[in-house]
């Protein structure tokens, strides 16, 4: 199915670069497209044998592409298709309709990434300028990344549904963005789930597993400080049921700031989703059951990017995520486990569609609370185009 | 107690070395050039009553993206913009007020009439409505 969405697309936009344009074509179409080759050096393993060295990480070279086809039909009319590339293979990112009544009211029908969080907004490679997301965001970048089962929220994350969003004014200088929605919700195949199985939401096959839609909600304040600075504060939510019955539920909740001035961005996340599992075979556990059955997975990033010069940026980041529940015992990890990271980095623009990044990443692992701490430094150096 | 283990000390200091090398020449090779490679535009190339304009452009339009996607994307169409710029306004998150849409446009008006003038034969001859924009 995804490749013959891949093919579609394809010739959609050959047949628009090759075929005559009808006189009376009104529609407006562009075309935007982004690639990043990522080497992500693993000193533990490039130095010894992989089973002696970090398990379960994405090392080496890396490329993740997309393709964004957007038509504006009319004022009130437009639509996106947007295929991406990764680690995962093909995922069609994007293919929505946006119908607009008014800046107050928009429906989003199709399949997008329901709004949540800042991070998202940014979330292809060419819009972030370290080579990889946030931890509470990331999708298979970060170390021992089965153990942990990925993030919190892992970014992109495409879904079929529908939302209404709009901007409210109340001068030039404040105004709130809302956004409430109905996806189908992350899956699981399990009908005796412990987590979500994010492979699963990313299937060749669109479908939903369960008949109950996941809700949520995002609303966002934001506030003009001066012509060239701004503030915004916002907070999001979603829940629903991932496994094929609907019995068993997860909840994401969120809040963000961004501070821009001139050139200096200040960022600032915090999420945490609550994961109920099955509890039916007691001997799948590392610790006694008792009343708790779900776990608690928090995350959270604070981010400073300073433009140096208009090529150079620099850019600081710490991040964490913090993990508090019951665990399988096949999973090395404790009921109490905490992962932390610090990266420094820069982006240089070589030319103005074309960027190389790098950056450096001290990563401590604690499995369990009073435990000894793992250190491990790992690199990036990639380069990004944009067109 | 803290465990780092024995292998990562000179591995470490040779991948960090490698790779701050490799990046100080990007940037070497960034700075080596004439302008023109940064993603924006430099302030001071511009007239005077447009410099307010591209600072409503850069600042708002860097939110989401790269400001090379706009200036790179080979629109010269007011119209477009217009339609173009409104799309961008809407999306959820975006800042863009009715005033900065109206800087934006400004601004769009003056560089779509700069581009044009650079390369009056391609603009002239050029009919294929499928352009490029930000992701």
């Amino acid at each position: 199915m995804r490749r013959a969405a891949v093919v579609v697309l394809l010739l959609t936009i050959a047949a628009y670069f090759f075929l005559p344009t009808p006189p009376a074509f009104a529609v407006e179409h562009n075309l935007a497209g982004s690639v990043q080759l990522d080497y992500h050096a693993v000193p533990a393993n490039m130095t010894h044998a992989r089973q002696s060295g970090v398990p379960d990480v994405l090392d080496g070279f890396t490329v993740e592409g997309a393709l964004k086809l957007a038509a504006d039909i009319s004022d009130h009319l437009s639509a996106n298709v947007k295929l991406c590339y990764g680690c995962h293979g093909f995922e069609m990112d994007m293919a929505y309709f946006d119908l607009r009544a008014a800046d107050e009211l928009n429906l989003r029908v199709g399949r997008f990434s329901p709004s949540f969080g800042s991070f998202n907004l940014r979330h292809d490679t060419a819009n972030h300028k370290l080579s990889d997301k946030p931890l509470p965001y990331d999708m298979g970048r970060m170390l021992r990344f089965a153990a942990w089962n990925l993030s919190v929220l892992p970014s992109p994350f495409p879904d079929n549904g529908v939302e209404v969003n709009g901007t409210h004014w109340f001068s030039e200088k404040v105004d709130l963005d809302y956004a409430i929605y109905a996806v189908s919700g992350f899956k699981t195949a399990s009908e005796r789930p412990y987590d979500l199985d994010f492979f699963a939401s990313h299937n060749p096959y669109y479908v939903d597993n369960n008949s109950r839609p996941a809700l949520g909600s995002r609303v966002a304040l934001t506030v003009k400080l001066g012509q060239v600075s701004d503030a915004t504060l916002g907070g999001s939510f979603m829940a629903g049921t991932y496994d094929p019955k609907s019995k068993f539920a997860y909840a994401i909740a969120g809040s963000d700031l961004v501070v821009r001035v001139d050139r200096t961005t200040f960022r600032l996340e915090y999420l945490a989703r609550r994961q109920w599992f099955d509890t039916s075979n007691l001997a799948l556990f590392k610790y006694p059951v008792g009343s708790s059955d779900f776990f608690t997975k928090h995350g959270a990033f604070v981010e400073l990017e300073q433009g140096v010069t208009r090529e150079l940026d620099l850019i600081g980041r710490l991040d964490g995520m913090y993990r508090i529940g019951n665990v399988l015992l096949t999973n090395e990890l404790s009921n109490k486990a905490s992962v932390g990271r610090a990266t420094l980095g820069a982006a240089v623009a070589v030319e103005r569609n074309l960027r190389f990044k790098g950056s450096a990443e001290l990563w401590v692992f604690t499995d369990q609370v009073g435990g000894p701490h793992r250190y491990e430094e790992t690199f990036h150096l990639g380069a990004v185009g944009s067109f | 107690m803290n465990v780092r283990p024995r292998h990562n000390v000179r591995a470490t200091a040779r991948v960090a070395l490698a790779f701050a090398t490799a990046l100080v020449a990007a940037a070497a090779a960034s700075c080596a050039g004439s302008g023109g490679r940064s993603e924006g535009l430099d302030p001071s190339t511009l007239p005077s009553n447009v410099r307010a304009d591209y600072g409503v452009f850069a600042h708002r339009c860097s939110k989401c993206h790269s400001l090379a996607r706009p200036l790179n994307s080979g629109i010269s169409d007011d119209g477009y913009w217009a339609m173009y710029v409104a799309r961008m306004r809407r999306q959820p998150g975006s800042g863009i007020s009715h005033d900065d849409e109206v800087a934006i446009l400004r601004f769009l008006h003056y560089y779509s009439l700069e581009q044009k003038r650079k390369k009056p034969a391609q603009g002239a001859s050029s009919h294929v409505t499928l352009e490029r924009g930000a992701l």
